[in-house]
């Protein structure tokens, strides 16, 4: 059983966030679900600073990060954790509301671990985030802690 | 007296070839005397350092008026010394000083002399001729007929000849002739009128040699010549003053100048002792001469001479007027050509076609006889053009000689280009245009052989030599040649019309792909536009679909004792959101087919209606369906797009036979010569074929709504894709019985 990591959920438009919530509820992950609204307060809880600072230690099991964000966009977020040594390991799936063909690519470019357009029918979206809270909460297996290198 | 014997020769091209440009004079064709002539041209005539005897001459200082060089003839013509006559005309010669112009006539009696004064060079000519008495009235009245004349008169022979005759009458010399020069130098005797003492030269042409070029300037400065007597002796000048080289007083603008030996000797072998000339001077340049010519000593006096000036100043005129006049009627047709064959060329895209379409005007615009308009893949040619060889062998030659020839004119391209064998036809006359050196594109006018008949005053070829010095010929019978090789040639109206022309094709061509630049400009922008507009639709309309459709249904589940009524508006709300969420992602997928590139790799078809069937199961597993698909043979192109087309095609198969009891599917193919036609057809509602061509537009539909739900892109969006696969789509269906739709894709390549 792997340790119960939170999900961070990256989310910055109310309703998506209340329909993503209710649907992760209905699938009964146990999982904490931290909700940052936007890209810079996502990378405050990855790096343990500003409002998280104070945060318990530990990386995210999955950040569900939304495309369209205010200030730091959901591709600059990307862009960030995955060049970072320390973070790179930390699966993210986009989700998105467009269909746009670049987003998909560009995201994929930056190492995107998952793309999920938001299906308009809402059983195909509660059955989305469902699928993708199991998989990546539950069944998805994180790589081996890292050993800091000249650590204590 | 058989003076005139005719000689035929016939002038043929390669007696002359010669290679020579455009704007240089005629190289004249004698052979083998070349240094002789060019000494003949350079003999320097303006300081013989002699006058003739019918006048006397002083050089004075001009700023004391003291004798320089006096004549030897002085007293002799003056019956005065220089000191005498000059104390009675210093007050003249002072007041004449001060007013500064450059030159001054008097008469004066006692003794009866006609006196005219220059500056030149820092001198003052002083020449005296003897006078005698004029009926001034008669003159006058004699003028002022003729310069009405001169106006009056409508053909300009006859005014040429007009002129003759009354400088015939007023001089008294056997004949008087106009001698008009051609472009190359050569005269021709246009006017004559004689009193049959000496032949006639009407017509008969005079090679440019016997009128060097120095000769010919002269002319020009100084209009009137006088030498009333071939077998004078020169009279010397004598110096007062320090200097002693009487070679050193140029006598350009002198009446009484010595006159080459050379000329006096073509005098006395042409048989005439006396002549006068009056240039001819048209717009500043020397048209011809007005030509005297007795067969003994002959004298003029000088107020003869200043009337028959006046005369040949008048013709002049008339000769200028009549030439502007012809140009400016010349150049008002030419611009009505050159509107027609703009309005031409406005009706197409490319100027070139645009000319070809009016083949009668092109050639009018040059009065040509062919013309033809190649660039470097296209060759138009328009009535009588040379074959596409010979036209791009010419330009090919012109391009050669550097960027600054973009235009070429001659009326004897085989004299041009003697090494270019290429013209063998009658073709002579050329006059090209580049329109545009990027793409090399020309504009070449052509204009046939015009074989003329000339007759020269004695053989022009034949040069004679004697003692190792040249002499101007003695013989002055007509001699006929047959010029052959030259195009008439072209007017300077024509070629400022051609000229023209190309301004406003380079103005048309640079206005079109200006045009273009600004379209592809505005084009990128809105597309740019249209992928920002097709991101916000796909983003922000897809999201509030999603909301409305999510929270309906959350309300649905949450609410379990809501009313039938209540129930029901919640599934519209939720359907209307559905549908509008489908709309937006259809709508994308369409527009985003317009700029996706395509991938071309060999696909499966039967592959594809596999999974598409198997996509579909759910919605058919109810229904009674018969499904026959045959194998279908491989296609090239996308497999997501080609699968888009089965998809949309199999579902409307599978929606449009809903109502069917047993729904029948037929999948099947052909090949084709040109490739592969698929076929689905079904028995289900079908459609009226009069609506058979707006089937495959955008938003059309052929159901209502609500009987078959779909957004209407579905099947602009396979003709869209088939399309773009470079195959075609087709419909065939009969209400209430079925439907049959295909599409056809290009073979595949040969492995």
């Amino acid at each position: 059983m792997p340790e119960m990591r939170p999900i961070l959920l990256v989310e910055d438009n109310p309703r998506d966030l209340e329909l993503t919530l209710t649907a992760l509820e209905k699938c009964q992950i146990a999982n904490d679900i931290v909700v940052a609204r936007d890209g810079a307060e996502a990378l405050d809880f990855l790096y343990l600073s500003g409002s998280h600072a104070a945060r318990d230690p530990g990386d995210p099991a999955v950040v569900l990060l939304d495309l369209k964000l205010p200030k730091v966009d959901g591709l600059e977020v990307l862009e960030k954790v995955k060049r970072d040594e320390n973070l790179r390991h930390v699966p993210i799936v986009m989700l998105t509301s467009s269909r746009e063909e670049q987003d998909l690519v560009k995201s994929y470019e930056l190492g995107v671990n998952a793309f999920v357009v938001k299906p308009v029918e809402f059983n195909q979206f509660f059955k989305a985030i469902q699928d993708l809270g199991v998989f990546w909460a539950l069944l998805n297996e994180p790589p081996p802690k890292l050993r800091l290198v000249g650590g204590n | 007296m058989v003076f005139i014997t005719l000689r035929w020769s016939v002038y043929t091209i390669p007696n002359i070839a010669r290679f020579r440009r455009i704007g240089v004079g005629r190289g004249d064709s004698m052979s083998g005397s070349r240094s002789d002539l060019d000494a003949c041209a350079r003999e320097p005539i303006h300081v013989p350092g002699a006058i003739q005897p019918h006048g006397s001459l002083l050089v004075l200082d001009p700023a004391d008026l003291a004798v320089l060089w006096v004549s030897a003839n002085f007293e002799e013509i003056t019956g005065r010394t220089p000191v005498e006559l000059l104390r009675s005309v210093e007050a003249a010669l002072r007041a004449w000083r001060a007013t500064g112009t450059h030159s001054y006539r008097a008469r004066l009696q006692n003794p009866d002399l006609d006196m005219a004064a220059h500056v030149h060079q820092g001198r003052i000519v002083v020449e005296f001729e003897r006078s005698t008495p004029v009926f001034h009235n008669a003159l006058l009245f004699r003028l002022t007929g003729f310069a009405q004349q001169m106006t009056a008169t409508e053909e300009l022979a006859d005014a040429l000849s007009a002129t003759t005759h009354l400088i015939a009458e007023l001089t008294g010399f056997d004949r008087a002739l106009v001698y008009r020069f051609d472009p190359e130098w050569n005269g021709h005797v246009v006017a004559e009128a004689g009193n049959g003492m000496l032949p006639s030269y009407l017509d008969l042409r005079f090679p440019a040699a016997d009128i060097p070029a120095q000769a010919r300037n002269l002319y020009s400065l100084n209009r009137i010549r006088l030498i009333p007597d071939a077998n004078y002796t020169p009279v010397s000048l004598t110096a007062i003053g320090e200097e002693q080289d009487a070679g050193s007083i140029d006598m350009t603008f002198t009446q009484l100048r010595s006159v080459s030996p050379i000329h006096l000797e073509y005098m006395r072998n042409m048989g005439t002792l006396s002549s006068m000339s009056i240039s001819v001077m048209v717009d500043g340049k020397l048209w011809g001469l007005l030509s005297c010519h007795s067969r003994n000593a002959h004298h003029v006096t000088s107020d003869i001479r200043e009337a028959c000036d006046f005369v040949v100043q008048s013709l002049a005129m008339r000769i200028s007027s009549d030439s502007r006049a012809e140009t400016a009627a010349l150049g008002i047709e030419l611009a009505r050509v050159h509107t027609r064959l703009l309005a031409e060329m406005a009706k197409t895209d490319k100027w070139d076609e645009g000319l070809a379409r009016a083949p009668a005007a092109l050639l009018e615009l040059t009065r040509a006889d062919g013309v033809a308009i190649l660039s470097q893949d296209s060759f138009l040619p328009v009535g009588q053009a040379p074959e596409e060889r010979q036209v791009r062998r010419v330009v090919g030659r012109l391009s050669q000689q550097g960027a600054a020839t973009d235009f070429y004119c001659t009326d004897s391209i085989a004299l041009e280009l003697p090494e270019d064998d290429v013209f063998t036809d009658a073709t002579c006359g050329v006059l090209a245009l580049r329109i545009s050196e990027v793409q090399d594109s020309w504009l070449v006018w052509f204009r046939q052989e015009v074989v003329k008949t000339v007759t020269w005053g004695g053989d022009p070829h034949k040069v004679v030599r004697e003692s190792g010095r040249i002499h101007p010929r003695k013989s002055f019978e007509a001699w006929r040649e047959m010029v052959r090789g030259r195009s008439a040639p072209w007017h300077p109206a024509e070629v400022a019309a051609a000229r023209d022309l190309r301004a406003s094709i380079v103005e048309i061509v640079l206005k079109k792909a200006e045009q273009m630049a600004r379209l592809a400009a505005d084009l990128q922008k809105s597309n740019r536009e249209l992928e920002a507009f097709s991101y916000s639709i796909s983003h922000d309309l897809r999201a509030p679909f999603r909301h409305i459709v999510g929270f309906s249904q959350l309300l649905t589940e949450r609410e379990k004792n809501l009313g039938e009524r209540s129930r029901h508006y919640l599934q519209m709300i939720s359907d209307s959101a559905l549908a509008a969420g489908e709309l937006v992602d259809d709508l994308l997928t369409f527009s985003h087919l317009g700029r996706a590139a395509l991938s071309a790799d060999k696909v499966d078809m039967n592959k594809l209606v596999d999974e598409v069937r198997r996509g579909l199961a759910e919605e058919a597993a109810s229904r009674s369906i018969v499904w026959q698909v045959d194998d279908l043979p491989p296609a090239t192109g996308d497999a997501t797009l080609l699968r888009q087309v089965w998809y949309n095609l199999i579902d409307n198969a599978v929606k449009y036979t809903r109502l069917r009891e047993e729904a029948h599917i037929e999948i099947s193919a052909d090949r084709t010569d040109d490739g592969v036609l698929y076929r689905i057809a079904d028995n289900g509602v079908g459609f009226d074929m009069a609506y058979r061509s707006k089937l495959f537009g955008v938003f059309q539909r052929l159901q209502r709504s609500e009987d078959f739900e779909g957004t209407g892109i579905g099947l602009a969006l396979i003709k869209r894709i088939v399309e773009r696969h470079g195959g075609s789509v087709d419909a065939m269906g009969t209400i209430d019985e079925g439907a049959c739709f295909t599409f056809s894709l290009p073979a595949l390549p040969e492995e």
